[in-house]
């Protein structure tokens, strides 16, 4: 098939994405230059780049960039590491790994807002769980969601809780591509099962560790659901998400031309990091492994 | 070691057990060092069950690996000192060639400069030095074939191991490599254990041959042994293409007889008529109808067939078995 064909046959795909992508996209860029909001019956009236301004200045975008990305940062490092861990357990021939695996991935079936409800319960002061077990040994109540160490820490927690299964299974397909064989070579030279890890499996689970990566680091990123059930970016503050500011901006207080400008500012950090991060892997090895021998 | 041990590699008795399944059944085995020994057999049989068990990379359920003399059966695979040629060649995807020789000495803690006059040295044997830099992806089916065999001949192993070495090679190309595998494996101290399922391969390989069947040695002999003294059925009907004709001809009895030692004439002792004729330039294979079914006879290429053939052979030939148990009867 020529080239043109080819390109015809792309176009409805091509039209779709630009339809559920690009417009809103181009939307929200226009939308960011004008104000938008009770002030102005909400008819977008434009601003010169007014809002731009004011994100500069915005400490609390900034506060929640940072908050954002320390978040997304431990806790993709934790799932990573951790699902990694899973994912070789799970590999090894274990009795009953059928259902161990299923049971594993049980958390990440559950919708994030179930499981964050489910998190705030545990956490209630007084009347959870946590805090009716720390009374039975003798302790006293404590408010684990109203102290900002706390509750970044139990935030953290409940994502890593979540997504590591998604992560082991990931990485966990990836292990089951690698030929058995390889290893027993390797065991034959009379490497170690340390050895084996660091010179064979991880350098061949790159692929899959990249993906994994970039996968959870641009959910985290964009991070929502979590945040507004379990803490709604509280206390103080202190967990919001930009992706909770941006809604707040729009649906609360009911800018609708700030709130594009913190949604774009967002989409536009995210794209740096991941764009960043994708070059950083592929050099680091990922097409070093691509085309495998038949 | 004790006075009376054998040098060279020695199995005795072993086993291997997976749940009820027996996938080998007591094989005693010698091979002595130099000696390049083929197991054959068809897929099942217990050859490559029995290279796991000589690698370490199973656990024996009975029985020992005596390598001169020393009781291997304890160790781990990485103790052995044995190499192994995989069938996939088990080159790792993420490393060079260099690197794939390398990571063996890596892991054993050689010196930088020992690992490369090593691989130096393998690579000019093989003839792989243009390919040093390259990944196993960017390398043909033979070339891996050399890498593999490099890696596993680098560090001088006490034994070898070549599983199906050839099964991913088309055949010009395997027909073109014996003789350089032989070269390299042959002549040297090693005890070889050579695993197919080709015929050919071990007749061209190996100096001398295990048949194994169901996870039991049939017979082990030269590749001339086996074919014309063959302890029983199995081994008759396996080694020898065309098959051997096996006719029912006696109750009681069964009697083998090689396609190349039947004779087409105007006389013989049975009628025959010819159905097929396969020409194969150097003979040609006859398939005839007979009252004792469909034979095979082989004759010279352009051996004429009489209008109305008559089948006979030689007493000598004549090869009678048991037709239940398969085991062989004294003429």
């Amino acid at each position: 098939m020529n080239k043109r064909g080819t390109t015809l046959l792309m176009l409805p795909a091509l039209l779709l994405l630009a339809a559920v992508f690009l417009y809103p996209l181009l939307r929200y860029a226009w939308l960011s230059l004008h104000a938008s909001s009770v002030l102005t019956g909400l008819v977008p009236v434009p601003n010169g780049g007014a809002n731009w301004g004011r994100l500069l200045d915005d400490a609390r975008f900034w506060t929640d960039a940072v908050q954002t990305l320390r978040f997304a940062l431990v806790s993709v490092a934790l799932e990573l590491v951790g699902g990694l861990a899973l994912a070789l357990l799970l590999h090894r021939p274990l009795r009953g790994r059928g259902p161990l695996r299923a049971l594993t991935l049980l958390p990440w079936a559950l919708p994030t807002t179930v499981m964050a409800l489910g998190w705030r319960w545990i956490l209630n002061d007084p009347h959870g769980p946590l805090n009716a077990a720390i009374r039975s040994l003798g302790g006293s109540s404590y408010g684990f969601l109203s102290t900002p160490a706390t509750t970044w820490f139990f935030v953290v927690l409940a994502d890593v809780w979540k997504t590591m299964p998604f992560v082991a299974l990931l990485l966990l397909a990836g292990l089951q591509t690698i030929p058995l064989d390889l290893e027993e070579a390797l065991r034959l030279e009379g490497a170690s099962r340390l050895q084996i890890l660091r010179r064979l499996t991880l350098p061949l689970l790159v692929p899959y560790l990249s993906l994994a990566l970039l996968f959870r680091l641009a959910q985290a990123l964009g991070v929502f659901d979590l945040i507004q059930v379990l803490t709604g970016g509280g206390p103080a503050g202190s967990t919001e998400s930009l992706a909770l500011y941006a809604y707040l901006n729009a649906m609360r207080f009911l800018d609708f031309g700030y709130a594009s400008t913190v949604m774009l500012a967002t989409f536009l950090l995210l794209l740096v990091l991941l764009g960043g991060g994708w070059l950083l892997l592929r050099r680091a090895g990922l097409e070093r492994t691509s085309g495998r021998p038949a | 070691m004790s006075p009376n041990a054998g040098a060279g590699l020695e199995l005795r008795q072993l086993c291997r057990q997976v749940g009820d399944r027996r996938l080998l059944d007591r094989l005693d085995l010698h091979v002595a060092p130099g000696e390049c020994v083929a197991l054959l057999g068809p897929s099942g049989c217990g050859k490559s069950t029995t290279l796991r068990l000589v690698a370490g990379l199973d656990p024996a359920s009975g029985g020992q690996v005596l390598l001169d003399g020393e009781d291997l059966s304890e160790r781990g695979p990485g103790e052995r000192q044995v190499a192994m040629v995989f069938q996939s060649y088990a080159l790792y995807p993420h490393l060079s060639v260099a690197g794939n020789l390398e990571l063996g000495l890596k892991v054993r803690g050689m010196a930088p400069r020992e690992r490369q006059r090593r691989i130096d040295a393998t690579l000019e044997l093989l003839q792989l030095g243009e390919l040093r830099q390259r990944r196993p992806a960017q390398l043909s089916g033979g070339q891996r074939q050399r890498v593999a065999l490099a890696r596993a001949l680098l560090r001088d192993p006490r034994i070898v191991l070549l599983d199906e070495p050839m099964s991913n090679l088309d055949a010009q190309l395997r027909e073109e490599l014996r003789p350089e595998l032989r070269r390299l494996l042959c002549g040297r101290e090693q005890p070889v254990i050579y695993v197919t399922h080709d015929q050919q391969e071990a007749v061209g390989m190996a100096d001398r041959i295990a048949l194994l069947e169901a996870g039991r040695l049939q017979q082990v002999g030269s590749p001339r042994e086996l074919y014309t003294n063959p302890a029983n059925r199995f081994v008759a009907s396996f080694l020898g293409r065309p098959a051997i004709n096996l006719l029912a001809i006696e109750p009681g009895r069964q009697l083998g007889l090689r396609p190349e030692h039947l004779e087409l004439g105007d006389n013989g002792a049975v009628a025959a008529r010819l159905l097929r004729r396969e020409w194969w330039g150097h003979q040609q294979l006859l398939w005839l109808d007979s009252p004792w079914g469909t034979l095979r006879v082989l004759t010279a290429p352009e051996a004429p067939t009489p209008p109305e053939p008559r089948l006979s052979w030689q007493r000598q030939h004549e090869l009678w078995f048991d037709p239940q148990s398969g085991a062989r009867l004294a003429p």
